[in-house]
């Protein structure tokens, strides 16, 4: 059984038919081929599935395409705007906050949300804040230096 | 994994004892159980839908009681399959008399397979626990309206 | 003009992955692609009676389904012989790619069902009965060794792979422990970790009938070694049909050499349907079978003489390898452990004794450090435990023991009494300078008091070295490697002077891509941007070993250096010719080949041009500028250093909190110090993870109790402070970059540096020692016992 769906991605509209079992994670990266999205674990625990759906960072995997009906998200595809990196990326690429890049998409879109709640977090709120995203590469050292690099350049 | 325990129910042994020889009333008490279809002998094929923590899932398997002594003791034998894992089971149980009331003695050892060992393991020793005391007190509920 | 040599250059890699246009092998999707999903053993050790499949063929959906009797035949090697001490060959056990007869461990592939949808190849997996007769179980590397164990390969007696013995004549070694004025004993287990690369493992294999040839994409850290390995030990495929291509990788960490089951039975598979197939772990199945790292119970002895030199060191470990021999498992307890036990220190008699065995658990292979961080963690965890005994302090211990500095030219290297020469060392610098970092007598007086108040402070300390940039052919082979450790680069020259490099080494977040275009830019003195690095493809690269060991650099780096050595060598001659000098006349500078006095001079771009367009060129010279070496080193590098934690543990919960931590490493020369120091970092918080959080556990059954992230605690970005690094340089001697490696050195160093910090705040309390992973539950057991 099919179901349809409509969604607002990175700024565009879909209509799709999915499952009803089809995680949002796996709409995203097989419907789409927005594969930035990463899938890390099967418990929501690694948070490189993270996603921004109506304003609210979301870890996709555990959200069925279909519960994201009418819903306008943004993935690490929609974070650049013409052309012109998010002050994240850039904090991240400057301060070397990734090294394999795997969980980076979801990591981003975590420290995204964190700053549009709270502009200029201390470094403990940082670290709390991240508390539901592994990194196995950079031990989160230069991950919580990108995102007090973005803060203050706020 | 061990479980063991003691639970009194206030009512005879030989109450305690029919009871818990009923098929009807024990897939009636028995947390998560749906059926308890009779295979013959003393074997029967259950049904439950079972969720810990994280994980759930619908068991379905054979349940056999043996080693049975009218009134004082009896093992039961679970042997339950499921889609994220197995339980196997020998749990014996033992019924004293203590004045009025009838004390059920139980004593045995469970293994877990699949997401259920990997997932469930760590929690499930409380859920037992749990799940236990909720038979036991249903048991006791349901002996009790009865009598009345 | 260019200087990128010791330089933070960014990395350019970070473009893609910031913008979410990675390449991970799960990203790619091939036409008519199918998907494969297993059935999976539910049972440690079991007898398979039977396998009904008929009803997950009728599924809707399906295209095949598969069962160890299907390809029985084949079976992945292991990568490495150790011999018994009598001389003969290590058991081993043939590893199908879908288990035979029997199941020997949770997790082992039973049925691969291929169909349509990923959705159709799982529902169609429950489909799927397998009558299992469980048999008893063992995990535990001691109790499979006992008389009357289960016998985990009913031909292999005793469940011993094999036993080994490394050092002084174990005689000598008794008897010197035997007449020390103090003995530290200490028991040991190494606890089994994940390795948990955030991506999990991912093949597509996609077979051409047209060309009949295969293309494998699969996430590995050595492309070349898994096209060898599947080719000639499993499927007996010609490599040259075979192309492996493994784009971006989500991390490795040890986990991604291995050339595994299911990447053999995907490449098989896809020539049985003619259409490719995708396998993607998830991550159950990556707790259940990508390779473990450590498990080793060991009781180690390090006698002292009455001035606190150190007089023998004794160790006997029994290696837990699970239930089959994975690729390099066999080298962990041995070649790349029992030759570490020299540490930094002097010590003159030394015997390792290690008795690997199969158990009914998932293999155990390689996980960053790789049998270093065990021996570390003995001989650094015995020293403070030492000095705690002997009333010295732990950094004077250290010093009295320490080898005297050498840099391996003027003075020769260390010869240890476990087969190692080291290259270089100064042991003293970079502790004094982590002792000046973590400021160490004002902390003893913090630490008191602190402890005035109620408060448990304490510190721990790590002198540690490793041997990596694992290497030379001929001395990995005559210790059993079944295969070279060289490296290959090819450099070709384009004709307008851009200069694509192509190297055996492959990256999965080390950042090569940025790090080798800034040698090879400052070698060639051409601007980084006309460098590009390219890895990760048999049909780009013409051979290669891999990335792990902390090689890339000190061995791959090298082979590229050789490559444009040659390109100079011969790009004198071109530009000799066009010059109208001689060859010695002409010296090479920023990208120009000039003649020595005059301000005559032919740039790089002109040369390569004349090598493509040699319409004026010199009499008997080949055209084009593009050459490729291999590189086999002189010996491995041995980097090493002092890392230095402070903890503070809560009296009521026994929590240990890192304060703050210290690393001060000698990598040798470095490229790109903010590179090297993200490795740190990222080593050092998987070597705490060991000492506080991570652990796999098999229950008495086999059955894992740790299969998921909720289960197994993986350090977050709560679990540390900002970490202080600093960096003293002793170069290679042996290698043209003068560089060691850093890979591995956080993983290495960090992890007793925490244990021995722990036992400082609490062993006051009368407490003697606490097994890894230090948890809240432990030291609180411990502290109200």
């Amino acid at each position: 059984m099919l179901m349809k769906i409509n969604v607002k991605v990175n700024g565009k509209d879909y209509t799709s038919e999915v499952t009803p079992m089809m995680s949002l994670a796996a709409y995203l990266r097989e419907v789409l081929l927005l594969t930035g999205t990463h899938i890390g674990c099967d418990t929501s625990s690694c948070g490189a599935c993270t996603i921004k759906m109506d304003g609210k960072a979301v870890k996709s995997c555990t959200i069925l395409a279909v519960q994201a009906d009418g819903s306008d998200i943004t993935t690490i595809e929609g974070l650049s705007q013409n052309g012109k990196m998010h002050p994240l990326q850039s904090s991240f690429k400057e301060n070397h906050g990734l090294q394999c890049g795997f969980c980076t998409p979801g990591m981003i879109m975590t420290a995204e949300n964190l700053l549009s709640e709270n502009p200029h977090p201390t470094e403990e709120e940082i670290r709390h804040g991240l508390e539901g995203n592994f990194c196995r590469c950079t031990g989160y050292h230069n991950i919580v230096k990108s995102i007090q690099h973005a803060a203050e350049s706020n | 994994m061990i479980i063991k325990g003691k639970y009194p129910i206030v009512a005879s042994t030989e109450d305690v004892w029919d009871h818990l020889m009923n098929p009807e009333v024990l897939s009636r008490i028995t947390p998560g159980i749906s059926e308890l279809q009779p295979l013959g002998g003393d074997k029967y094929l259950a049904i439950s839908k079972i969720k810990i923590g994280p994980v759930s899932g619908s068991f379905e398997g054979e349940l056999e009681l043996k080693d049975m002594k009218i009134n004082t003791h009896a093992t039961i034998v679970i042997n339950q399959k499921s889609k994220i894992g197995n339980v196997s089971a020998e749990i014996k149980m033992q019924l004293n008399t203590i004045d009025d009331i009838t004390e059920i003695e139980y004593n045995g050892e469970a293994k877990l397979t699949g997401k259920l060992a990997m997932m469930g393991q760590r929690i499930i020793g409380g859920v037992v626990s749990t799940l236990s005391k909720q038979f036991f007190k249903t048991l006791n509920d349901e002996m009790n309206i009865t009598k009345s | 003009m260019s200087n990128y040599i010791g330089q933070s250059i960014k990395r350019r890699e970070d473009d893609r992955f910031i913008t979410g246009k990675g390449k991970y092998t799960d990203d790619i999707v091939l036409p008519k692609m199918t998907h494969l999903a297993f059935v999976r053993s539910p049972y440690a050790h079991a007898k398979i009676n039977s396998i009904d499949t008929k009803a997950a063929l009728a599924h809707p959906g399906v295209v095949a389904v598969y069962t160890g009797e299907d390809c029985g035949n084949f079976g992945v090697p292991c990568g490495w012989q150790v011999n018994f001490k009598n001389g003969d060959t290590m058991k081993e056990p043939t590893h199908p790619l879908l288990a035979v007869g029997k199941a020997k461990h949770v997790g082992e592939n039973v049925v691969a069902i291929i169909a349509e949808t990923l959705q159709d190849a799982r529902d169609a997996a429950e489909l799927v009965e397998v009558d299992y007769e469980e048999l008893p179980a063992v995990t535990n590397p001691n109790a499979a060794i006992q008389p009357g164990a289960p016998q985990v390969h009913d031909d292999i007696p005793n469940n011993v792979v094999f036993d080994f013995a490394l050092g002084n004549p174990k005689e000598e070694v008794d008897a010197a422990i035997d007449g020390a004025n103090h003995v530290t004993k200490l028991d040991f287990k190494n606890q089994r970790l994940a390795p948990n690369a955030i991506e999990p493992r991912s093949y597509i294999a996609d077979y051409d009938v047209t060309v009949d040839k295969y293309t494998l994409y699969t996430s590995t850290q050595n492309p070349h070694l898994i096209r060898l390995l599947m080719c000639a030990f499993v499927l007996g495929l010609p490599e040259h049909k075979v192309r492996v291509i493994s784009h971006d990788v989500g991390g490795g960490f040890g986990s991604k050499i291995y050339h595994y089951t299911e990447e053999a039975l995907v490449t098989w598979a896809s020539k049985q349907i003619g259409r490719p197939i995708k396998w993607t772990s998830d991550r159950s199945e990556a707790f259940l079978t990508d390779a473990h790292g450590r498990d080793y119970v060991t009781t180690a002895e390090m006698g002292f003489d009455n001035n606190g030199k150190i007089v023998a060191f004794r160790v006997h470990s029994d290696a837990n390898l699970g239930a089959y021999l994975s690729t390099f498992s066999t080298a962990c307890p041995t070649y790349l452990h029992a030759t570490l036990a020299q540490g930094c220190y002097t010590t003159p008699l030394i015997n390792i004794d290690v008795t690997a065995t199969f158990t009914n658990t998932n293999p155990v292979d390689a996980y960053r450090g790789a049998g270093r961080p065990e021996m570390t963690y003995m001989i650094e965890h015995l020293m403070d435990t030492a000095a705690l005994e002997m009333k010295i302090d732990p950094v004077e211990l250290r010093k009295i023991n320490f080898i005297p500095a050498f840099d391996g030219v003027n003075q020769p290297g260390y010869q240890t009494q476990v087969a190692l020469q080291y290259d270089s060392g100064d042991y003293h610098a970079t502790l004094d300078r982590a002792l000046e970092m973590v400021g160490y007598d004002q902390f003893r007086k913090d630490q008191e008091e602190a402890r005035k108040n109620g408060k448990l402070l304490g510190i721990g300390f790590s002198t540690y070295i490793e041997a990596c940039g694992i290497a030379p052919s001929a001395v990995v082979g005559s210790l059993g490697a079944r295969a070279g450790l060289y490296e290959s680069a090819h450099v070709r020259v384009q004709p307008t002077g851009s200069v694509s490099v192509f190297t055996g080494s492959h990256s999965h977040g080390q950042g090569h891509e940025t790090s080798y275009a800034q040698f090879v830019a400052d070698t060639l003195g051409i601007p980084m941007e006309n460098v590009d690095i390219i890895h990760g493809d048999t049909n780009e690269v013409a051979f290669g070993m891999g990335t792990y060991g902390s090689r890339s650099l000190a061995v791959g780096g090298s082979a590229i250096m050789k490559s444009l050595d040659k390109i100079l060598e011969k790009g004198a001659k071109i530009a000799a010719h066009k010059l109208e000098a001689a060859v010695e006349d002409l010296e090479y500078a920023e990208g120009k080949w000039t003649v020595k006095g005059t301000d005559k001079s032919i740039a790089f771009g002109d040369v390569s041009l004349t090598a493509y367009v040699p319409h004026d060129y010199p009499e008997g010279l080949e055209p084009g500028l593009d050459f490729s070496s291999f590189y086999d080193p002189a010996n491995f590098t041995y980097p090493f250093g002092t890392h230095i934690a402070i903890v503070e543990i809560d009296k009521d919960t026994g929590k240990v909190t890192l304060k703050r931590f210290i690393a001060c490493d000698d990598v040798g020369n470095v490229i790109n110090p903010m590179i090297v120091e993200g490795q740190i970092h990222g080593g050092v918080a998987q070597g705490v993870g060991q000492a506080l959080l991570e652990g796999v556990d098999y229950d008495e059954n086999g059955q894992m109790i740790t299969g998921s992230f909720m289960d197994y605690a993986m350090p977050r970005a709560d679990d540390f402070p900002f970490f202080e690094t600093d960096r003293k340089v002793t170069p290679c001697p042996h290698n043209p970059l003068g560089v060691k490696g850093a890979g591995e050195a956080g993983a290495i160093g960090s992890t007793p540096a925490v244990a021995n910090a722990v036992m400082d705040a609490i062993s006051h309390l009368g407490i003697k020692d606490i097994q890894m992973p230090i948890t809240s539950e432990r030291v609180w057991k411990a502290m109200n016992s």
